[in-house]
């Protein structure tokens, strides 16, 4: 009689424990990108700043900066569009080559069509890195941007 | 008079595209696609912040490819990718350095579709192996797109498949690659 008991206990806790997993197993699979919108940044920093840093020593700045929010602020220097419609915003300084590149997120793409060349603008994204090259210039890249101030 | 101009403005426009040497872009696409016929659902990030600079005399071809700016659907799907299979933190990036082998076949001036073979070298995970794929390159008013689409095996830039997932993701993975390339102005 009580080794029936323990029994039906063990295979109710292992029914829970199963369907706890389950869920979590489920959300996890499930789970969205987080809105760039929601999350605070982890660096706040201007374009030249930045682009400076990456300049000196990638390594170190990919160890700092790589997959982390950032927010730049900074000049824009141009504004792309794609085939497709989506907008890349271009902050920097226009006297260097160098620029943070930054793919605005899918959901808030709206946002580019208001942005005009030559104005302030602070932009925050996902910094997915650099690439160095001394003909077109270096690049930083942001990516799943939103604009925040503009 | 002003026939002149536009004549002498046109000469000069002429004279701008005939002479751009290098071709470029820092918006090109790549499309990464590993899904093989067990998979529960599509496994494909897209990329879209590749650079790619075409040179039309030497025919010299180079890209350049942040491995976080692939995105994917899912949020843990790109986590996955990131941290167990391409490693993205210690390799940031996967660079392709080759040249356009039959790129006599190729008139840079002239619109048109040319089939071309391109060979060089891939550089993915810390792992340089070598490639050859065949693509098309059409020249437009100037401009010039460039596709392309070759399979990687995933093993050779010693990518590992975790054994619990080994037969939901394919061993090789199929790579597009779609650029619009501007002339350069120097």
């Amino acid at each position: 009689m009580k080794r029936k008991k323990i029994i039906i206990y063990t295979v109710l806790v292992l029914l829970v424990a199963g369907a706890v997993a389950g869920f979590y197993i489920y959300k996890e699979y499930n789970r969205k990108h987080k809105d760039t919108a929601d999350l605070k940044p982890d660096f706040t920093a201007p374009a030249t700043q930045l682009l400076g840093e990456f300049g000196k020593d990638e390594k170190e700045s990919n160890t700092k900066y790589l997959g982390k929010v950032l927010q730049v602020d900074g000049l824009v220097k141009d504004i792309v569009k794609d085939d497709n419609g989506f907008y890349t915003i271009v902050v920097g300084d226009t006297a260097s080559m160098s620029s943070v590149r930054c793919s605005l997120d899918s959901v808030h793409n709206g946002q580019g069509a208001t942005v005009n060349k030559g104005a302030a603008i602070a932009v925050k994204g996902i910094c997915s890195g650099y690439n160095a090259d001394e003909m077109l210039g270096s690049d930083l890249i942001l990516n799943r941007a939103v604009i925040e101030k503009n | 008079m002003k026939n002149y101009f536009v004549l002498a403005a046109a000469l000069m426009l002429f004279a701008v595209s005939a002479s751009a040497q290098k071709f470029f872009t820092k918006s090109g696409k790549i499309e990464f696609d590993a899904t093989t016929s067990s998979s529960p659902e599509k496994i494909e990030g897209v990329n879209k912040t590749a650079t790619c600079v075409l040179d039309s005399k030497s025919g010299a071809l180079q890209f350049s490819v942040l491995m976080k700016g692939f995105a994917f659907e899912r949020a843990l799907m790109e986590e996955h990718f990131n941290e167990n299979y391409v490693e993205s933190n210690k390799f940031p990036r996967a660079e392709f350095k080759g040249t356009v082998a039959n790129n006599d076949a190729v008139n840079y001036t002239k619109d048109g579709t040319y089939n071309v073979t391109v060979k060089g070298k891939l550089t993915l995970h810390g792992v340089t192996k070598d490639v050859e794929t065949t693509g098309k390159l059409t020249v437009q008013g100037g401009k010039i797109s460039a596709t392309a689409s070759f399979p990687v095996l995933l093993a050779d830039y010693d990518v590992t498949i975790p054994g619990l997932v080994a037969d939901k993701v394919a061993k090789t993975a199929k790579i597009g690659v779609t650029c619009a390339l501007e002339p350069l102005k120097n």
